[in-house]
């Protein structure tokens, strides 16, 4: 059961990966249509979709997904032209099979009523056939319809290519309906690949014949270069065409795989040998019937017969003038294993080939179910083949996991140098103390390797994100009428995982605005002297420890005058204040919580979630925003983010006699003012620094601590001048007390409602620093 | 395990792989009537395969493997044929 679980998680991972390359080839189609590298590609990503589908029972999917490989297949050979219409209908199609996995990840199984929603894309999907032969029924792929196979239709046997259709002689017995001749003729530089084409053939799965394809001529034996694949091979295979596709995955442009018709059976008899495998037939058909009419009939007798009747049905639809409805007919009728031996007498009976018992249809042979069932074991193979690649997928919470151990780690071995320490000065062990110090030094080094790799095995390209921008944009484009082209640059920058993954609806927000209200109508554009379609560039760099992403739209830039009049409107600052602010600080307001310059809300933005999501969804991984914006140019927002969240840089100070952690990062200098530059007014404290009021607090009155803030020797006050909604304020401490790489641990628990603080961690002497959180506290 | 040249014979024994073909060939290219024995041949290199069915030498002993004597035309040494359904 667990392997079975594991397998499906496998194709749930696989399948949303597969469904997101297929999202960005389609993107990349649209831009480039002609190009039929990505045609394939796409094809391939379809495909291999399918294929995964075809190991599970997953029917309302496996349906719209063969459905798209169909058209792509018709694209891809050049019989159609890719159009906007086959791009909805595949974007469609694509969302279905995502909510279809979701529901297949969440619950193991499709939801009810998928399959109507399904057969409807799939419908919508072959209309863009136009009119063509559902290809579906010439390919019977196997994992199609495996309990059904297609009847014995003409059709099918003239889509044989003329190599399988001369079999050799002796193949004849074992070739079924429903098997598969594959020809494999390997290019000669293959060697130097590191393929070996005979082994290749000889594990082919459901292997029932082989043949060497020899050249013609070998030519002179002088001149033979044994490093020249020459040979070929011809297989006969009793796996389905997607076993054999799987098979031959890496070589599939040198393989050319055809599924037997039924009639490829027994094509070459002649008329002699038709009539005398008729009268066999008959025999045996016979015989069966003998067979369970006898008086007590056991299970594994009745399932026997049933399996020879099947087969015979299978023999007969290659007999000469075997009527194929009639096969059919009668393949439907039969009763299933379970059913008792009169029922199925009574079924033999009633379709003897000779039609003599009861009624005289003769009855019809059906595809052999066999193609469906070598498969048993094959899924498990396939398991342990990709197995073998080299990426290695884990799942992230045992990488969570390690970078615990790790930050513990590094935290243990700080605790040498303070042992270090007292070895020297309490137990006077000066040679002691120093080889702990040399051996600190190693055990050091190794930690931060450590570290170092795991923040590595963390790190994404912040590409991921962006994949699905191509999408949103192009989507919202189209409804909007805009015309806007995406310019994503720089996506290969890394990031950590978590810094990622908390930017992305961020961001699908800033495009969102962007789109909206950024990028004006083409008329507009061009009125204004721009060129018709807009563009999104959405840049990505590493900027010291720091990831800096530029979001830039050649829109109309932020009305200052509209973002002023709304924000008094509503309240949020005093319109006094609103007149004074520069232009630049004007555009800032469109980040105060609840602001919306929406006159109605819209489908796309205006739904009371506003830019000041984005900034505290930014800046709850300690990343910031700014904007920049230039009336009638356009708007540019860059986000800062830290490279990982693992390790905090802090500042650590003291205050009554406690020692607290303050984040690096909203740290903008440090100052030491003297007592009697404080102004006071009321209970308002300002300092002036370099022309500037600064506001301050003291760090005990915001704790609830008595204690008045301690002055130095020189009467002088230390200030930590942060930085507080883009405004600078000056917190009041005690002393200063050097920084330290932390790894932040959250408040959990009893302690978990705590106001002020963002965390604990611990400290290489065993205490415990307490991390300020100065937003919460201010 | 590779392949012995004896006085009279090659042996072919084990799994070879490509880099045994090039010596097969010359020491098939110097024998005017090369005889080889296949019968502790386990597997062989598609290079090593057509090299045999290029020069097409006498088989003193025919391997084990089903599909590989069917290759090379030879009755199997064991009663399995090729295919036989198991």
């Amino acid at each position: 059961m667990n392997t079975s679980n594991e397998i499906l998680e496998q194709f749930v991972l696989e399948a949303r990966e597969c469904l997101e390359a297929i999202g960005q080839r389609l993107l990349d189609i649209e831009r480039r249509p002609d190009a039929p590298d990505l045609l394939n590609d796409l094809f391939r990503s379809v495909h291999t979709l399918k294929g995964n589908c075809g190991l599970f029972e997953f029917e309302a999917l496996e349906h719209v997904v063969h459905a798209g490989e169909d058209l792509l297949d018709q694209v891809r050979a050049g019989r159609l032209t890719y159009n906007t219409a086959m791009a909805d209908a595949l974007f469609a199609a694509m969302d279905h099979s995502a909510e279809l996995i979701d529901a297949i990840a969440a619950h193991g199984q499709l939801p009810d009523g998928a399959m109507a929603r399904s057969r409807e894309l799939a419908r919508a999907l072959r209309g863009c056939l136009e009119g063509r032969d559902a290809p579906a029924a010439a390919r019977p792929a196997g994992a199609n319809a495996p309990a059904l196979p297609a009847p014995p239709a003409a059709p099918a046997a003239a889509a044989l290519p003329d190599w399988a259709t001369a079999l050799p002689a002796g193949w004849q017995p074992q070739a079924r309906p429903g098997y598969c001749v594959v020809r494999y003729r390997p290019e000669p530089e293959c060697f130097f690949k590191g393929e070996d084409p005979w082994q290749t053939a000889q594990l082919t799965p459901g292997l029932l014949a082989l043949q060497v394809l020899q050249p013609a001529a070998w030519g002179p034996l002088e001149a033979f270069d044994c490093y020249r694949c020459q040979v070929g091979f011809l297989i006969l295979s009793s796996s389905p065409e997607a076993y054999l596709q799987e098979h031959f995955r890496y070589v599939p442009e040198q393989c050319e795989i055809a599924t037997l018709p039924a009639e490829a059976a027994a094509p070459q008899l002649g008329d002699a040998h038709q009539q005398l495998l008729g009268q066999r037939l008959a025999q045996l058909w016979s015989d069966q019937i003998a067979v369970l009419q006898r008086p007590v009939p056991t299970g594994g007798t009745v399932a026997a017969a049933h399996q020879v009747l099947l087969n015979l049905l299978g023999v007969r639809s290659g007999l000469q003038g075997a009527d194929g409805a009639a096969l059919v007919e009668a393949r439907t009728g039969m009763p299933g294993d379970e059913a008792g031996a009169s029922a199925l007498a009574s079924w033999a009976r009633q379709h003897h080939p000779l039609g003599p018992v009861a009624g005289d249809a003769p009855a019809a042979p059906r595809g052999i179910s066999a193609a469906a069932m070598p498969g048993a074991s094959v899924p498990d193979e396939n398991g342990a083949e990709r197995g073998g690649h080299k990426v290695l997928k884990v799942a992230q919470d045992k990488i969570d996991r390690l970078m615990d151990l790790i930050g513990e780690m590094v935290v243990a071995k700080n605790a040498l140098p303070y042992l270090a320490q007292r070895a020297e000065t309490h137990f006077r062990q000066r040679e002691l103390a120093r080889e702990i110090k040399n051996q600190y030094a190693v055990i050091n080094r190794i930690a931060e390797d450590m570290q170092h790799a795991i923040m590595q095995v963390r790190m994404l390209p912040v590409g991921t994100v962006f994949q699905r921008f191509g999408r949103l944009v192009r989507d919202l484009s189209k409804r909007l009428g805009k015309e806007v082209q995406l310019v994503i640059e720089g996506e290969d920058t890394e990031a950590d995982k978590n810094v990622i993954e908390s930017l992305a609806d961020p961001l699908i927000h800033i495009l969102r605005n962007s789109l909206d209200h950024g990028i004006e109508t083409p008329e507009v554009r061009v009125a204004a002297g721009k060129p018709g379609h807009g563009t999104l560039r959405v840049s990505a760099r590493q900027d010291g420890d720091r990831v800096v992403l530029d979001i830039r739209d050649d829109g109309a830039g932020v009305d200052t005058a509209r973002v002023r009049a709304k924000a008094v409107e509503r309240g949020l600052i005093p319109a006094d204040r609103a007149d004074a602010l520069t232009e630049a600080e004007a555009a800032q307001l469109i980040f105060l919580p609840g602001f919306s310059t929406a006159e109605s809300i819209s489908d796309l933005s205006g739904r009371g979630v506003g830019m000041d999501v984005v900034r505290s969804a930014v800046e709850r991984v300690n990343g910031q925003v700014q904007l920049h914006s230039v009336r009638g140019q356009g708007t540019t927002l860059t986000l800062t983010l830290p490279l990982s969240m693992a390790v905090t840089h802090v500042m650590m100070i003291r205050s009554a006699g406690c020692r607290f952690g303050v984040p690096m990062d909203l740290i903008v200098e440090t100052v030491r003012v003297p007592a009697e530059d404080i102004h006071r007014f009321k209970a308002a404290q300002t300092v002036v620094l370099r022309g500037r009021i600064v506001p301050l607090r003291s760090l005990n009155e915001l704790l609830g601590m008595d204690e008045p803030q301690t002055l130095n020797t020189e009467r002088e006050h230390a200030v930590l001048v942060l930085r507080w909604g883009g405004e600078p304020v000056g917190l009041v401490v005690d002393e200063f007390d050097g920084t330290s790489d932390i790894i932040l641990r959250p408040l959990e628990g009893v302690l978990g409602g705590m106001t002020g603080f963002a965390g604990s961690a611990l400290m290489g002497d065993g205490s415990v620093l307490m991390i300020l959180n100065p937003k919460e506290l201010l | 395990m590779a392949i012995r040249y004896l006085k009279t014979y090659a042996a072919l024994e084990g799994h070879l792989g490509a880099e045994d073909a090039e010596a097969l060939l010359a020491w098939l290219r110097s024998k005017p009537r090369p005889l080889v024995h296949l019968g502790r041949c386990e597997s062989l290199h598609t290079a090593l395969l057509q090299t045999l069915l290029a020069f097409a030498p006498a088989v003193k002993a025919p391997p084990a493997n089903p599909w590989l004597c069917q290759a090379l035309g030879l009755t199997p040494a064991s009663n399995t044929p090729p295919g036989s359904p198991a």
